[in-house]
């Protein structure tokens, strides 16, 4: 026991005395997370919102619906205004202006509402909308937010529509009495006076269309209810930083692996610079070495999860400590995989550098398929049944589950299974194989 | 007694050791000298329980080395042919995380690795990192490092190569001196003159094969070439071939004659004053002294260094 002591601390002090590796295993992370953390933790504030350029051409009252809408999204900022050349004016874009800037690469979207936009007799509303999708995300953000705007505002234009087209159709006698039917007809079921329901599918008001449900009469309910939309966000309500808290798991899993790798193959270092010659030589056994080599790299992992863990509490609020017993399992049973896996590189390889590069390459295929990167609900459904057979993807679904669920052990006991088992697994095989003298 | 008995051992297409018995009494300077790929160092290897034999055994003072008794690898103090260190750590450092692994208390830790960078002449250099020494510097802690733990055998494989004159003469006066407090010490090397110097028995070995072994006059004597004296054709020595036949077989060559004495190893001395009374200075006379690397010619067809 004494032994496997020493030989973890010779490993400690030597990677304490290993500059690049305290930068890579530390430092490195650290300033990632903190890049991301500032991109995640901009949600409320203008920078975090996508530009696009409103160009409002129609004196509608419809139009500054949708302008107002749009003005106080939530995802999106509009754009009207751009400095002149000589840098005093702040002049009005217009249509061929907007397109310009997407045509430049200036701004990714712009938005035109044209003078036809909604006109008297307009039985359709008239957008135009320019966009470069150079970024894939803020395209849909766009896009959503704009979608989201229109949706939003759709009830109340509705029944306008829809009126026209029936005058159109029918022609002005029949419609009238189509719509003054339909007007009885309700005002017999539902119990109100007809010429409400008439007016308020011919009238464009501000005071209608403005109005929120709460002020407004029975009768405006009575379309607008059409579109009902309740969302309630269940999980992560009361958590500060979402964006962060959702990805550090993530991201911590694919600098883990990355650091144990090399820890684990470090054996090779050992062999080619002759001191694990050495230290076999000693009175030290081979299974002695391994296990060393074990609980050191796995200390190693433990501490670099716990710096990074600890780093995004207190720089940008991702709350650890209410589920702390819970992480502190995962983040073990994630060392003790990451560990296992760079075992089973280190018993393949032949060399140090050959063990180096298969790892990378795999580190890279495991994250990007097992959501370190991003969430594995947007692969292709046979990749994420790929994705399911990668020890990242259960360990940043128990980091999920952890810190953003803030599930209970039960809600990680598979995760934490499966990956103790691939460590188990693994590193018996391991010492086998280093015991029969092959690594 | 370290005794090496029949071991074989067989690389995938080389067969490095072909039955290697070899004893080698406590205390003695042993020298195993051979040439590149002899198997000088699988042989060390062997020895220290790096690598297992194919077949037969090694065992000192009766117990036999194995993968199971790691304790008796206390008694062997290995110096690896490569640098076997760890160099990003200082030379304090390598010396201390060695030395732990032996169970001493740290104060008498503490006083072997002064004693041992002492012996090594880097006391000034205990703080620096390995990375940064030369490659004498390195060898010599190389094998400062395998003397901690006071083992009774010091087994080492070439500690001198690249090492300059200086560091090597104490490298040597180091070695004698353990040998002399009683220490048993096994050296290999292909420097034929090192062996000479130091080794009070020795054994050939090439191609994975024990081929002689004994003193080095056990060996020289092996030769049926002996010593040879060089004697310059100039007009002092023209008449004197007549002599020259007396004191043994001489062949005649375009710029000196060359005798072999017919006494043979020991007696050039008098050949000399004997030449000296007839007329003809030492300057002019040259002892070419038999030696290993002779014995080794002699008995491979080959030069060591090829
Ligand atoms: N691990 C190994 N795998 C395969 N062959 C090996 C291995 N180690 C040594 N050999 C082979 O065994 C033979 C003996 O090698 P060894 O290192 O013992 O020679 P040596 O006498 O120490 O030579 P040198 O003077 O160059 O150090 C060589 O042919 C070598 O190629
Ligand atoms: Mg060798």
């Amino acid at each position: 026991m004494k032994t496997v002591l020493l030989l973890v601390l010779k490993d400690i002090r030597r990677f304490l005395n290993d500059r690049r590796g305290v930068l890579l295993t530390f430092v490195l992370p650290l300033i990632l997370i903190i890049i991301f953390g500032n991109i995640f933790s901009g949600g409320n504030e203008t920078r975090g919102k996508s530009s696009l350029i409103l160009v409002n051409e129609s004196n509608s009252i419809v139009a500054k619906l949708f302008e107002s809408k749009l003005d106080s999204s939530k995802s999106l900022r509009s754009v009207k205004f751009y400095t002149s050349e000589n840098g005093k004016d702040q002049i009005k874009f217009d249509e061929e202006t907007a397109k310009e800037w997407v045509r430049t690469g200036k701004i990714s979207a712009a938005v035109i509402m044209p003078k036809d936009f909604f006109e008297d007799t307009s039985k359709a509303l008239k957008f135009r909308f320019y966009y470069d999708p150079k970024n894939e995300i803020e395209s849909y953000v766009i896009q959503g937010g704009i979608q989201q705007t229109i949706f939003t505002s759709i009830s109340k234009i509705i029944p306008i529509l829809l009126q026209r087209r029936i005058t159109a159709r029918l022609g002005i006698d029949s419609s009238s009495l189509f719509l003054n039917s339909i007007g009885n007809i309700m005002g017999k079921y539902f119990g109100e006076k007809p010429e409400n329901y008439l007016k308020n599918l011919t009238k464009v008001d501000s005071a209608s269309l403005f109005s929120t449900s709460k002020d407004s009469s029975k009768e405006n309910n009575f379309m607008s209810g059409v579109v009902n939309f309740d969302s309630e966000q269940l999980v992560g309500k009361r958590i500060t930083n979402p964006g962060l808290t959702r990805s550090v798991g993530g991201w911590s899993m694919m600098f883990l692996l990355f650091s144990l790798t090399g820890a684990a193959s470090s054996i090779f270092e050992e062999k080619r610079d002759g001191t694990l010659k050495r230290l076999l030589c000693m009175p030290i056994t081979r299974t002695q070495i391994l296990w060393g080599k074990y609980i050191y790299t796995i200390m190693l992992g433990m501490i670099q999860l716990l710096v990074l863990f600890v780093f995004s509490w207190a720089l940008f609020n991702v709350d650890i400590f209410s589920n702390f017993g819970n992480l502190i399992i995962v983040i073990f049973s994630s060392a003790a995989a990451a560990v296992a896996f760079g075992m089973l590189i280190t018993s393949f390889a032949k060399t140090y550098s050959q063990a180096n590069s298969i790892a990378t390459l795999l580190i890279l295929v495991m994250s990007s398929i097992g959501g370190s990167w991003f969430p594995t609900s947007i692969l292709p459904s046979w990749m994420q049944v790929l994705s399911k057979g990668t020890l990242t993807y259960w360990s940043v679904e128990a980091f999920l589950q952890v810190l953003w669920r803030q599930a209970s052990f039960a809600g990680i006991a598979l995760n934490v299974c499966i990956l103790l088992s691939i460590a188990i697994l693994i590193n018996s095989y391991a010492i086998i194989r280093f015991n029969r003298g092959n690594i | 007694m370290l005794s090496i008995s029949h071991i074989i051992k067989n690389f995938e297409n080389v067969n490095a050791l072909k039955n290697v018995s070899l004893n080698i009494q406590n205390g003695e300077f042993f020298g195993l000298i051979g040439p590149n790929g002899a198997g000088k160092s699988t042989l060390m290897n062997i020895i220290v329980g790096f690598l297992e034999a194919d077949s037969g055994k090694v065992s000192i003072d009766g117990e036999v080395i194995s993968s199971k008794n790691i304790q008796l690898r206390k008694k062997i103090g290995y110096v690896p042919q490569e640098i076997s260190l760890y160099l990003e750590l200082s030379a304090y450092q390598n010396l201390r995380l060695f030395g732990e692994f032996y169970n001493l208390t740290s104060k008498k830790l503490e006083e072997k690795i002064d004693s041992v960078l002492e012996l090594v002449q880097l006391t000034d250099r205990r703080k620096d990192a390995v990375k940064d020494f030369s490659g004498g510097m390195k060898r010599r802690l190389n094998l400062a490092a395998s003397l901690l733990h006071d083992p009774e055998i010091v087994l080492c494989d070439e500690p001198t190569v690249g090492v300059d004159p200086q560091s090597r003469n104490a490298i040597f006066e180091m070695l004698s001196e353990l040998n002399k407090s009683g220490k048993t010490i096994v050296y290999t090397t292909h420097y034929m003159e090192e062996a000479e110097r130091l080794c009070s028995r020795l054994a050939i070995i090439d191609n994975g094969d024990v081929i002689a072994q004994g003193t080095l006059i056990e060996l020289i004597n092996l030769l049926n070439q002996r010593d040879t004296i060089k004697i310059q054709k100039t007009s002092a020595t023209l008449n004197k071939l007549p002599l020259l036949r007396e004191m043994g077989q001489v062949t005649e060559h375009d710029f000196y004659y060359e005798i072999i004495p017919e006494d043979g190893y020991g007696q050039n001395s008098k050949i000399f004053s004997k030449l000296e009374e007839n007329g003809i200075p030492n300057a002019f006379v040259q002892l070419s002294r038999a030696t290993l690397e002779d014995v080794f010619l002699n008995m491979t067809g080959r030069s060591l260094r090829d």
